[in-house]
């Protein structure tokens, strides 16, 4: 067995009973849910609840699943035409799989951080008011404000503060992904997602984005895609392995990792495939 | 040998003799296409010939050499020339002699073995003249208020004349112009009002005192312009041509008087360059033979210009609907495939279906909606400048439709994903992070529309371009831009004035200059776009690209 003996397992980690949680405690809420890409079924019946303010963590081998039922929560798989879903997400008690549901506003309230850094061609500034300037804010005084609070969520503010209106394509790599953590918090979402936000980042960079997504749970409900099992273990309170488009288990991080139920669990985690 | 083969290395000497072949090929066209054209405006050396003709007889003649060829000698025995037996060949000289009033052609070849002495007199005179051409000869006589005076006074006369004619012409464009427009508008509003029925009396006798006003004033103007033509018409020139002939050259015609022998390098340069100025700045004259081409560079930009205005925003959102909203099947592949072959269709082709429909059908339409006070005479209803440009318009659409879309789908997916999951709407993405990112792709087609655009002569023949037009499309008159009006076009000139002209030989200086300005422009406006296009794509840039 590799030794997985992440810094914070033990730190102020509330175990939570994830069956039973409390209307008030969930973020999300998973029915159901299946996926077919045109006739290739790649999720099958999925059910989970997502509490709120912490972080959770989808793992798995490549083609799980895992990133295509992030994508369900805020609706990205929409874009893809072949994509039938069936079943609920619940968001605050509301189906967002509805047919009344306005899906901008959806992701308005559900951000999202993309595996690749994709900043706009756009100064750092206008990067991370564009999401403010969609929903007509224009005031500039707002702005400033939301810019700075942005970016210091993001622990970007004191690097960029001075050259905030050059290209925000002039950023390392690091950067940029902060940069676009910063864009997708300025809106103020209640979910953030993140899809594999380090696997394009350096090391250093990528203990940054760990450091910071600790600080993020205190004001979102994060809930993070990775195939590195450590980052899992370091930084999520709930981990969810997922194989072959099956939930396989899903419970608190340190359970997982130290007294796994399932035996695919086990030997993922252990290394014998994935 | 097989080794070089395998090495690669004659396929690379293959693809840069083409990339030479390609390069001198356009080096030297623009290379021969700037000599002969700028050649045009250097102030050639003026010669007089002491000769002897067949017939013995003596004569001289003077003018610029045009040119010089060889021809052989076989041609010529039946002239039982006195020359020597053995030459093959002999060499003759394309002479501009000018002066049209004393022989009608402008031109002659001479011999080069029957002159007997070549020189430059220095006081050898040209005088450009608004009619019949140059004339080449030595002043006799300047006459000023019918009274003779020195002749160095001359140079400030032609000045003190040329401002006179800068005031008569500003008299008779503008302000008589602006009448006789005003005149015209008040009995159109006139018709008008018959037509609908609500002719009162009382309008009838308002536009009646308004037409009488503006007759006065055009009374008044004309009185002006009669005294400033008599003030000019007292003073002349008389001249001696080549053959002993006086000739009394009126000050009203003329235009410019050089003693180019006398002139030293730096004389020359600074009149090769005032001539350049004229040439671009001034209207033609004798059918398009002489003068300069302003109205047509003016015709040329105004309706690329226009054409541009009117393609980019179609063809974009054309390439748009293509690309993001029409769905992947068949229709779309159809669509995509007739908008490429329009592509290939001849530009004539083009043009007769611009006469068609926008001219006759279109036009015509218009005219009974809204200009039928003015009908049988049509109004939009014939060819114009905004015909034109649709009609180019139309021609050059597939060029940008083809290079927006490709624009469009280099764009990194991320883009959209990222702006989308911002709670953007698929049109929000589009304004704002697509069509920006796309700006320098856009650019391109557009860059590619006026090139094709500003060199295409044969459907502008249907629907816009004359010969002559007597106004420019933009003038002082409301509503300052007239889209119905013909215009003229640099690429149409140069077809008349290389094939449609009564003087030929006068003329093909004019078409390399008329061509190299035409490229000029051409080149100008690409490099206009080209620049806006590279700013874009700096500030677009993707790093991962």
């Amino acid at each position: 067995m590799i030794s997985v003996t992440p810094k914070k397992l033990s730190e102020h980690r509330v175990k939570l009973d994830l069956n039973n949680l409390s209307p008030e405690q969930v973020a999300l809420e998973i029915k159901n849910l299946d996926l077919y890409y045109g006739n290739k079924q790649a999720l099958q019946n999925i059910s989970m609840s997502i509490p709120k303010g912490q972080v959770t963590a989808f793992i798995g081998p490549s083609g799980c699943g895992k990133s295509t039922l992030l994508r369900c929560i805020n609706r990205m798989n929409d874009l893809v035409d072949i994509c039938k879903i069936t079943g609920e997400i619940n968001l605050n008690g509301e189906n967002i799989y509805d047919r009344h549901t306005d899906v901008a506003a959806l992701r308005r309230k559900v951000g999202m951080v993309f595996q690749r850094p994709n900043p706009f061609p756009k100064s750092i500034y206008e990067n991370v008011v564009y999401g403010l300037r969609i929903t007509g804010v224009n005031n500039r005084r707002v702005l400033d404000e939301a810019v700075e609070k942005a970016l210091r969520s993001a622990a970007l503010w004191n690097e960029v503060k001075d050259r905030l209106h050059e290209s925000a394509l002039g950023l390392s790599g690091g950067q940029q992904q902060r940069l676009v953590i910063a864009r997708a918090i300025a809106i103020e979402p209640e979910v953030l997602l993140l899809d594999e936000p380090t696997s394009a980042l350096d090391p250093i960079s990528t203990l940054t984005i760990e450091e910071l997504i600790n600080d993020l749970k205190k004001q979102f409900t994060v809930v993070i895609v990775t195939h590195n099992m450590q980052q899992a273990a370091r930084v999520s309170d709930q981990t969810a392995f997922m194989y072959m488009g099956d939930l396989i288990e899903y419970s608190d991080t340190n359970t997982l990792f130290t007294t796994p139920a399932k035996k695919k669990t086990e030997d993922y985690i252990t290394g014998r495939y994935g | 040998m097989n080794n070089w083969f395998k090495s690669g290395s004659p396929w690379v000497w293959l693809s840069a003799g083409g990339v030479s072949i390609s390069l001198i090929s356009v080096l030297g066209l623009l290379g021969l296409i700037a000599w002969r054209g700028l050649s045009y405006f250097w102030p050639a050396d003026i010669y007089q010939f002491e000769m002897t003709d067949e017939q013995g007889k003596n004569l001289t003649v003077i003018g610029e050499i045009y040119e010089r060829e060889s021809i052989p000698a076989s041609q010529l025995v039946h002239l039982n020339l006195n020359i020597d037996e053995s030459a093959e060949t002999i060499e003759r000289l394309l002479i501009k002699t000018g002066n049209r009033e004393l022989v009608s052609l402008d031109f002659r070849w001479i011999l080069v073995p029957q002159i007997n002495n070549t020189s430059l007199p220095e006081e050898l005179v040209v005088i450009e003249r608004r009619t019949n051409g140059n004339f080449y000869g030595f002043i006799e006589e300047v006459i000023l208020d019918g009274q003779v005076v020195e002749q160095n006074e001359m140079l400030q006369l032609v000045e003190r004349v040329s401002d006179f004619q800068a005031e008569m012409e500003d008299l008779q464009k503008s302000d008589i112009g602006a009448i006789n427009y005003q005149i015209e508008r008040t009995r159109l509003e006139e018709r008008k009002h018959i037509l609908d029925d609500t002719l009162t009396p009382q309008l009838q006798q308002e536009f009646k005192d308004k037409v009488a006003g503006l007759k006065a004033d055009y009374s008044v103007l004309e009185e002006q312009l009669m005294a400033l033509r008599e003030k000019i018409s007292r003073d002349q020139v008389v001249v001696r041509a080549m053959d002993g002939q006086k000739v009394t050259i009126n000050f009203e015609d003329v235009l410019q008087v050089t003693f180019n022998n006398k002139l030293n390098v730096f004389e020359k340069l600074k009149m090769f360059f005032s001539q350049i100025g004229a040439f671009v700045s001034e209207d033609p004259r004798e059918a398009n033979t002489e003068g300069g081409v302003f109205p047509a560079i003016f015709g040329t930009v105004l309706m690329v210009l226009l054409m541009t205005v009117i393609v980019s925003p179609l063809g974009v959102v054309a390439a748009i609907y293509l690309h993001e909203y029409a769905g992947n099947n068949a229709l779309t592949k159809l669509l995509r495939i007739a908008v490429i072959n329009l592509a290939g269709v001849p530009s004539i082709v083009y043009g007769v279906f611009g006469l068609g429909f926008f001219v006759y059908m279109v036009g015509g339409s218009l005219d009974d909606l809204f200009y039928a006070e003015t009908l049988p005479s049509p109004t939009f209803g014939t060819p114009g400048v905004m015909w034109s440009a649709l009609t180019l318009a139309i021609l050059t659409l597939p060029v940008v439709i083809v290079s927006t879309e490709e624009g469009l789908s280099r764009i990194p997916s991320a883009m959209r994903h990222g702006s989308l999951a911002l709670g953007a709407t698929k049109a929000e993405t589009l304004w704002r992070i697509i069509l920006p990112i796309a700006s320098p792709a856009i650019m391109t087609g557009i860059i590619l529309a006026i090139a094709r655009a500003a060199g295409e002569v044969a459907p502008l023949m249907l629907v816009g371009v004359v010969k002559m037009a007597p106004n420019l499309p933009l003038d002082g008159n409301f509503p300052f831009l007239h889209l119905d009006r013909k215009f003229m076009h640099l690429g149409f000139h140069i077809y008349d004035v290389g094939f449609q002209s009564p003087n030929v030989e006068a003329a093909r200086p004019l078409v390399y200059a008329t061509a190299l300005l035409l490229v000029s422009i051409i080149v100008a406006l690409n490099i206009t776009a080209v620049s806006i296009r590279n700013r874009l794509r700096e500030k677009y840039r993707m790093l991962d690209q």
